[in-house]
């Protein structure tokens, strides 16, 4: 560890941190807090590219690190906010798993990111790529959160940290992937988001609630 | 560091670190309850109020609900004598003490569990309404809380490749450069969970009220008095002052002795009684902040802290 | 140039709808600039079948022999599901469903997922493969959700998370290709190229390959709407507008095939037959067996239908699996037959919900007295998609196994022939109570107008045409299949 420096090891503490945010988005109920976890990501998200950005000597990256601080970090969370603010009882009351079996399917599936990242870890052997297990254990995660909630709010977040993950990885991974397509990526998150408010905004129109609970009229 | 060094000064540094605790732990217990009651607007208690407890109700007759057994009059020597036996065992002001080869941190997390047993089987044994229902709310929160408690303190040793506490110790004095490291912060929030869950203190458990419909530990110990009660507190605090102990000298090791010199050793005591203080300081004044969590809560606050845990001992997989 | 021209036609049909607003004409705009694509998509297959591929825009779009047959298939059923939006359009505005705004936006958003699609299959590089097949999802949503009832709230909720997922898994597949591609000697975007990838397919790190094909296989598999990932096709394509459905389900799942036939080389060359055939194979019977059981229980017509496309992914991933030119060119046949047979039936689904209000085949039973131009095409068309002669699903289906059996998976074909079995007893019970059972006493004989029995015609007349004269596209399916062969 000591031998990297310090921007190692605060890149060691942001990827952590992405990780930790969506174990945070998984224990806690209120939907405030789970949008709090999902701001925490987006911030260590924008550092992680920032640091990658001071050590490569990169500028696009601290670009990108300005771009994701905005968008991830205040832009999505701000969106949330109003959102809460249009349904208060958005609240995870009765998650579908309850949130101790939650906590424990997360370190499973931590356990399995570790394994499944194996082949590259190994095969790339430098030191921000040692880094993405924790990437991939935030994907696994947010797929976890989309199974396991059922409010509105909730799956938007767990869609966002499945998104925030693969951020990290790419980041880690490749320092990027080409310009156009992480603009692409980008782009993508945010229309998606915004189509999924204007969804919200249907929803509290038709059912006055954001739970998709009261949505179960399609199955076989 | 092998562990079979017996020299006066080590059965010194051992001596005081039983004397410190035993007779610091219901001081630092005292000095939490004013500091709360200060911070509330309250006078309080003054701080040795609970040594004058302890010594009144050493002097007060023993009562001992019928047809209990001996599971109900060993526990509160049990506790009292399981947490001595991690006092000598554990680094607090050296890491040089005569067994700190037995410093193992498994033996460590046992001894804790084998105390906390023996006031579960204790309050089952007494046959009363409150006493089952505070040990299987203790058993409830021991099976969560002492694997997270293992987990937490393997993600500190796993770089240094020993459970020997002292090892750990030592490492940690020696390596983190860098303390702010993704496991020791993800180690370090779990073991404050388990801390505060273990001693029964705010969220988990309000030390001061018993409100039945809430209570764990005060109602593990309602059926004891006279020195038999005693004893639990005395346990009890000293618990508390252990698991401080610890967490203060794996996470922040400044000041521990790693030799055996007399000044070393002074500069130890000071520095251990002061980390404690603060830390103790510390989580009274949070106590003043936070709500009790309701019961059906607390599963989830403890699942948080195994995750936290596994996650830190995931962390130093990844970084070491 | 081309595929500039292409793509350019569907996106200026967006802003010419978007500037004249709503009148009767404006969806015959989407129509005439899907007409000229299908045009241009078969003039570029026959100028240059096999030769070389066009690049465009520093080589980012890319047309050969594979692009341009999707082209034609995106085509033609884009052709016949504007056509069929013209009657929707008109009828949900005089009837008051929506408003003219709505109207417009409904026009103007099916252009832009046909661009899409085109983008999708033009794409030179994975990554705007990737960006494109996004940009589907978004545009869908909405269309999805154009009716605005509760149904087609939650369907399009289910529809954009599940595909947003499946989508970032892809992405995240993607990420791991360039990865793998950097460590192989590629640099920027030329490194997600396809060609440079298929090239440099056995320099790539088989380790990381493993791990991105699985993630790309169930990232677009979900887009194919292949079991377990499928749960949002139902639900969507039977709460959509008919001619949204039929685009959906004709070509969007296509367009995803077609991205997984094309990583699926890449897989084979870089790991081996092994892997991908098992992970096609393992898609291919849970989509099989399952879509075909929940056949036999339907009474919902869309729903019906779509439950049937998921059994058709089935067999085309089935047919993937087996590779080899015979099975490849069985399968590209069989992406145009579906998409024609399965679009005319949607349309006729929403013909059948204009003059019955309902998709119920027990409520909208006795069609073929009640309406025999429009119970007719679809008795055609239920033919058509089981798979009988002439039409071209016949000989796909047909030309499958026989590659199947070529490549050492006879018992595939035992298996697609169990699931056939299945489904023909399924489609053939809703067809039974759609078109001859049914509600007595109710007029009898009524007329549809042509307007809405064209693109059925059409569409039912081109699948026979292609079943029996498959002249002009056999150079091009030959020369296709090549490209996604090792």
């Amino acid at each position: 560890m000591t031998d990297h420096g310090v921007i190692a090891s605060l890149l060691a503490l942001t990827s952590g941190v992405v990780l930790l945010g969506a174990a945070l988005a998984l224990w806690r109920r209120v939907a405030r807090g789970i949008v709090n976890a999902l701001r925490v990501q987006g911030l260590a998200l924008g550092a992680t590219a920032a640091l990658l950005g001071l050590q490569l000597h990169n500028p696009l990256l601290i670009v990108t690190a300005a771009l994701l601080v905005t968008v991830k970090g205040y832009v999505i969370p701000k969106l949330f906010a109003r959102l809460i603010h249009l349904d208060p009882s958005s609240s995870e009351t009765e998650p579908v798993i309850n949130v101790p079996a939650s906590l424990v399917a997360s370190v499973f599936l931590t356990m399995v990111a570790f394994v499944a990242t194996r082949p590259i870890v190994d095969s790339a052997r430098s030191f921000p790529v040692s880094l993405v297990p924790f990437g991939f254990a935030a994907v696994l995660i947010g797929c976890f959160v989309l199974v396991a909630r059922r409010k509105a709010v909730s799956q938007m977040v767990g869609l966002l940290l499945v998104d925030n993950g693969i951020g990290l990885v790419a980041l880690l991974l490749t320092t990027g992937v080409p310009m156009l397509i992480e603009l692409g990526g980008t782009l993508d998150v945010l229309l998606v988001v915004v189509v999924l408010r204007v969804l919200v905004t249907r929803m509290h129109a038709e059912l006055g609630v954001l739970d998709l609970d009261a949505l179960q009229e399609l199955h076989d | 560091m092998n562990g079979a060094e017996v020299s006066l000064a080590s059965v010194a540094a051992v001596m005081a670190q039983v004397v410190l605790c035993v007779f610091g732990a219901p001081l630092l217990v005292g000095l939490m309850r004013t500091v709360r009651c200060r911070l509330e607007g309250r006078v309080g208690p003054p701080v040795v109020q609970t040594w004058r407890d302890v010594r009144k109700l050493l002097q007060k007759q023993r009562t001992q609900p019928e047809r209990s057994s001996i599971f109900f009059t060993s526990a509160p020597v049990v506790l009292v004598a399981t947490t001595l036996a991690i006092i000598v065992f554990i680094p607090m002001i050296t890491t040089r003490t005569i067994f700190s080869g037995g410093s193992d941190l498994f033996a460590i997390v046992f001894l804790l569990l084998a105390g906390s047993m023996s006031l579960a089987l204790a309050a089952l044994d007494t046959g009363t309404a409150f006493g089952g229902m505070g040990s299987s709310r203790l058993m409830a929160i021991i099976a969560l809380a002492e694997p997270a408690l293992l987990v937490a303190i393997l993600a500190v040793a796993a770089p240094l490749h020993s459970s020997s506490l002292s090892v750990i110790v030592v490492g940690s004095l020696h390596h983190s450069v860098w303390i702010a490291t993704p496991q020791r912060l993800l180690a370090l929030g779990a073991f404050v969970i388990v801390v505060l869950a273990e001693s029964g203190r705010l969220p988990v458990d309000n030390p001061a009220t018993h409100l039945e419909l809430t209570m764990i530990h005060e109602a593990l110990m309602l059926e004891y008095s006279g020195p038999d009660l005693a004893f639990v507190v005395l346990g009890e605090s000293m618990r508390f002052t252990v698991l401080l102990a610890l967490l203060s000298n794996l996470f922040f090791p400044w000041g521990i002795s790693t030799s055996l010199r007399a000044p070393s050793l002074v500069v130890a005591v000071i520095a251990l009684v002061a980390k404690v203080t603060l830390l103790a300081v510390a989580i009274a004044a949070g106590e003043v902040a936070v709500a009790k969590l309701r019961l059906f809560r607390v599963p989830e606050l403890l699942a948080g802290a195994f995750v936290l845990s596994v996650l830190a001992v995931v962390s130093s997989l990844v970084i070491s | 140039m081309l595929s500039l021209l292409i793509i350019g036609l569907p996106v200026a049909a967006v802003l010419v709808t978007l500037g004249l607003g709503w009148r009767p004409s404006t969806p015959w705009v989407g129509v005439v600039a899907d007409a000229i694509v299908l045009t241009i998509g078969f003039a570029a297959a026959l100028h240059d079948v096999g030769h070389r591929a066009h690049s465009t825009v520093g080589g980012n779009l890319r047309i050969d022999s594979l692009s341009a047959f999707m082209v034609i298939v995106i085509g033609i059923v884009s052709l016949l599901a504007s056509w069929g939006s013209v009657r929707y359009l008109r009828h949900e505005v005089e009837s008051q469903h929506c408003t003219s705004r709505h109207a417009v936006q409904y026009a103007a958003l099916m252009q832009s997922f046909v661009a899409t699609m085109l983008l999708a299959v033009l794409a030179a590089n994975i990554g705007i493969l990737w960006v494109a097949v996004e940009a589907t999802t978004i545009t869908t949503t909405f269309l999805v959700g154009h009716r605005r009832t509760r149904g087609a709230l939650e369907a399009s909720w289910k529809y954009i998370v599940l595909c947003s997922l499946g989508i970032a898994l892809a992405f995240l597949g993607t990420v791991l290709v360039y990865l793998a591609a950097v460590h192989a000697g590629g640099h920027s975007i030329h490194a997600l190229d396809w060609t440079w990838l298929t090239t440099h397919a056995h320099a790539l790190n088989p380790a990381i390959m493993r791990l991105a094909i699985g993630l790309l296989v169930l990232g677009y598999g979900t887009k194919v709407g292949l079991v377990p990932m499928h749960s949002w096709l139902p639900d969507a394509h039977s709460q959509s507008p008919a001619p949204v459905s039929a685009l959906m389900s004709g070509v969007l799942l296509s367009v995803a095939f077609y991205a997984l036939l094309r990583f699926k080389v890449i897989a084979v060359l870089c790991l081996g037959e092994t892997y991908p055939r098992v992970l096609f194979v393992t898609l291919a019977i849970m989509s099989l067996a399952l879509s075909s059981l929940l056949l036999l229980s339907q009474r919902d017509l869309k729903r019906a239908l779509a439950y049937s496309s998921t059994e058709h992914m089935g067999l085309l991933a089935l047919g993937a699996a087996a590779g080899g030119p015979l099975a490849i060119s069985g399968v590209l046949l069989h992406i145009l037959g579906h998409g024609l047979a399965k679009g005319v039936l949607f349309l006729s689904s929403g013909e059948i919900a204009l003059a019955d209000g309902t998709s119920d085949v027990n409520e909208a039973g006795g069609l073929l007295a009640r309406r025999p131009a429009l119970g007719g095409a679809v008795a055609v068309g239920l033919a058509a998609l089981l798979g009988f002669p002439p039409f071209s699903l016949f000989l796909s289906e047909l030309t499958m196994m026989r590659g199947e059996v070529a490549n050492h998976m006879a018992w595939a074909v035992g298996l697609s022939l169990v699931a056939l079995a299945i489904a023909f007893a399924g489609i053939a019970t809703i067809g039974r109570r759609l078109l001859l059972a049914g509600p007595r006493g109710q007029a009898t004989g009524l007329r549809t107008p042509w307007s809405a029995m064209a693109p059925l015609v059409l569409g039912l007349s081109l699948c026979a045409l292609i079943g029996t004269l498959t002249w002009p596209l056999v150079p091009l399916l030959h020369a296709a299949a090549k490209l996604v062969t090792s």
